[in-house]
């Protein structure tokens, strides 16, 4: 895992953690941050938009920490 | 790229939905140049599908469906992306004489395995024999056949790869299915609405003629689910019945860059567009900064709104933010409709806009169920205001009745019960469930609280118990037992609910019984809660840790969660946190009033 896209991942992860909770790679989305799924639409197109990458939908479902988000930008980047 | 289809055929002349199946009617769409469009997340068009092609791609499918040893009238169960792929299966089934059985997709951070478990329900319980699923998600949905008597699960491209049958193609008739829709029910008893392609095509018909008053030059332009009645219905098989042209955006897509779909109906002309009251607020939240100046809305004549209870605040905030764009506000068709109906019952009157019944809180509303007109003087916090959603379509009835089953007046709050063409024969294989919605007399009781007023409907509340947020249909139970499963929980303890805030909104709220003492033991036991909703339903709930024996049961020793929600709203059963500060609170509760105290619970 890169340290850029981990990096710029947390700073966007900010504005999904009003509690100031602190976040590593292991923080789960829903369960640590409770992300509700129109929350988490927003922080997909977030990444999208940062990247320039496309994230396709059916993964959302494996992804739990954001240490997966940040796996899931970097394979995207590297294909794309 | 292609371009997209022609809204309007060249030559084809115009035929308002009347045809006896979904088969003849794409038989009789792809004599002319309209189809359905798919576009990118980015609003960039992916594939352009006239009816013509869909037809050939279905028939195709069709003629290797039927070599697969498959009996007539089998269910296939299909994941509904909104791709050219579902369409082709959907339509290849409606060829080759299988019910389709459109599937849900899920996306929630980390809840794969609840989804398997949803999608496993369901094609247990509709008895699937075939499951298919786009690339992307045929492994998930592999998974979800385990241990039903699915025989085979595939892609479109699979199946496209077996041999074609020599056996002749007998499309469904009219007097066949024409599709199951599973949109409620919990994950451990799914129900499924059998829809025959009588009640389809009558339902498409009064939709196209009545409804919407459908022409040559209408253009439908969605993002809705295709495993709902609204996407399904509205935005797909009514468009085929009448030849008109879809722009398609996924519902995932329109969820991340809900602009897209403004600007999909600017780019195309769309002239026809639905969505739950959430898909207009998204919008407006996202336009805030700006960032739809360039749109030209006013060739959109109908902006229906469907799906929940409507909420004219957020509308109005759409107008405004828009009417800069040209959107007219007159636009705007509320309607209501259900899946047990096909899709629609009511709509109002076209280029009204959203009319209000501001009615009058308290005493009477609550007590009496009357919904009184608010005169001026009484202030917008002692009156509730409804959208009212039009009067039934020309064939369809509606009768407000009480509990006991008699039929109310105008103003009178009461269970919405309608009568149509279209309502469906049953859940399928589910005889109980059916018998408590059909009463055998050709009424359906949707378990909607409403009221009558000048012959149009006004829905208040609803008398299940069923959550919706953002549009999603979420059952209770589903949450209290992927909550009960925690070890600190046990089974009966749970009770989930949804409280309205003061701008409508559905907000989630659920009490856990709690045997935990120490603050630590209690604040993880709060965070597990609110972690097991997220993944099985995607969404923030309030988590109220209460004392035993906080929760009152019926005298069958059922749940109440009217009774929950009811203690809740009135400040009697509170969070343990809540209750510390206040040494009178023992944390017992009175027993449950009657549920006559809730304006929009019956038991």
């Amino acid at each position: 895992m890169t340290e850029n896209v981990l990096n710029e991942i947390m700073a966007l992860m900010q504005r999904y953690n009003p509690d100031g909770k602190p976040l590593e790679a292991k923080t789960e989305l829903g369960a640590d941050l409770n992300i509700d799924s129109v929350a988490a639409m927003d922080l997909i197109m977030e990444i999208e938009d940062k990247f320039d990458i496309d994230i396709p939908m059916n993964q959302v479902a494996e992804l739990k920490t954001i240490g997966d988000l940040v796996a899931l930008a970097e394979g995207q980047l590297q294909q794309g | 790229m292609n371009d997209v289809t022609p809204t309007a055929n060249e030559r084809l002349p115009f035929r308002a939905g009347d045809f006896v199946t979904l088969a003849e009617g794409l038989d009789y769409a792809a004599r002319g140049e309209t189809g359905v469009n798919f576009f990118s997340t980015r609003g960039s068009l992916e594939t352009a599908l006239p009816y013509s092609e869909l037809r050939e791609r279905a028939i195709a499918l069709a003629r290797r469906l039927v070599g697969t040893g498959l009996r007539r009238g089998d269910r296939i169960g299909i994941i509904a992306e909104t791709s050219p792929d579902f369409l082709a299966v959907f339509f290849a089934c409606q060829y080759a004489g299988f019910v389709p059985v459109p599937l849900p997709l899920s996306i929630n951070f980390g809840g794969r395995d609840a989804y398997v478990e949803r999608l496993r329900g369901m094609l247990a319980a509709a008895g699937a024999r075939a499951a298919v699923a786009g690339p992307e998600l045929v492994q998930v949905l592999a998974a979800a056949t385990e241990a039903t008597i699915v025989r085979f699960t595939a892609t479109a491209d699979e199946l496209m790869a077996l041999p074609v049958s020599d056996e002749p193609l007998e499309a469904l008739g009219a007097d066949d299915a024409c599709y199951i829709q599973y949109s409620s029910g919990s994950t451990s008893f799914p129900r499924g609405v059998l829809v025959t392609q009588r009640a389809l095509a009558a339902n498409a018909r009064a939709i196209a003629t009545h409804g919407l008053e459908l022409g040559p030059t209408d253009r439908c332009t969605s993002w809705l689910p295709l495993y709902h009645d609204m996407g399904l219905v509205g935005c797909c098989l009514t468009p085929v019945m009448c030849q008109t042209s879809v722009d398609y955006l996924a519902t995932t897509a329109f969820a991340r860059r809900p602009l897209v779909w403004l600007q999909l109906l600017a780019r195309y002309g769309g002239t026809i567009s639905f969505a739950p009251t959430f898909g207009y607020e998204l919008c407006a939240r996202r336009a805030a900064n700006g960032a739809a100046r360039d749109l030209d809305l006013s060739r959109w004549r109908i902006a229906g709104i469907g799906g929940e209870m409507i909420r004219s605040r957020a509308l109005t905030a759409f107008a405004e933010t828009f009417s800069g764009c040209g959107f007219d506000a007159r636009a705007f068709v509320p309607s209501y409709g259900m899946a047990e109906a096909t899709l629609a019952v009511t709509f109002s009157p076209l280029a009204r806009g959203v009319r209000i019944d501001r009615v009058a809180r308290g005493e009477t509303l609550e007590r009496e169920r009357l919904a009184l007109p608010a005169g001026e003087a009484v202030p917008p916090s002692q009156s509730r205001s409804f959208v009212v959603c039009g009067a039934p379509m020309p064939g369809y009835a509606i009768e407000i009745r009480d509990d006991a089953g008699r039929v109310l007046p105008e103003r009178h709050v009461g269970r919405i019960c309608i009568q149509g063409p279209s309502l469906m024969e049953g859940y399928f294989r589910n005889p109980e469930a059916t018998a408590a919605v059909l009463k055998g007399d050709g009424w359906l009781d949707t378990g909607d609280m409403g009221y009558l007023v000048g012959g149009e409907l006004v829905v208040s509340g609803r008398t299940k118990d069923l959550i919706i947020v953002g549009g999603r249909n979420i059952w209770p139970q589903d949450i209290e037992w992927a909550v009960e499963k925690l070890d600190a929980v046990r089974a009966g303890d749970v009770a989930a609910f949804a409280v309205t805030d003061s701008l409508d909104r559905e907000r989630v709220v659920v009490v856990v019984e709690c045997r935990q003492t120490r603050p630590a033991e209690q604040a993880e036991l709060r965070h597990e809660i609110a972690a097991v909703v997220n993944r099985l339903a995607g969404i923030e709930c309030e988590v109220v840790l209460a004392a035993p024996r906080s929760l009152t049961f019926t005298t069958s020793g059922k749940l109440s969660r009217a009774a929950a929600r009811d203690h809740y709203q009135r400040g009697v059963l509170r969070d343990l946190d809540a209750g510390a500060a206040d040494e009178a609170f023992d944390g017992s509760v009175e027993p449950a009033e009657p549920a006559v105290a809730v304006l929009a619970e019956a038991s």
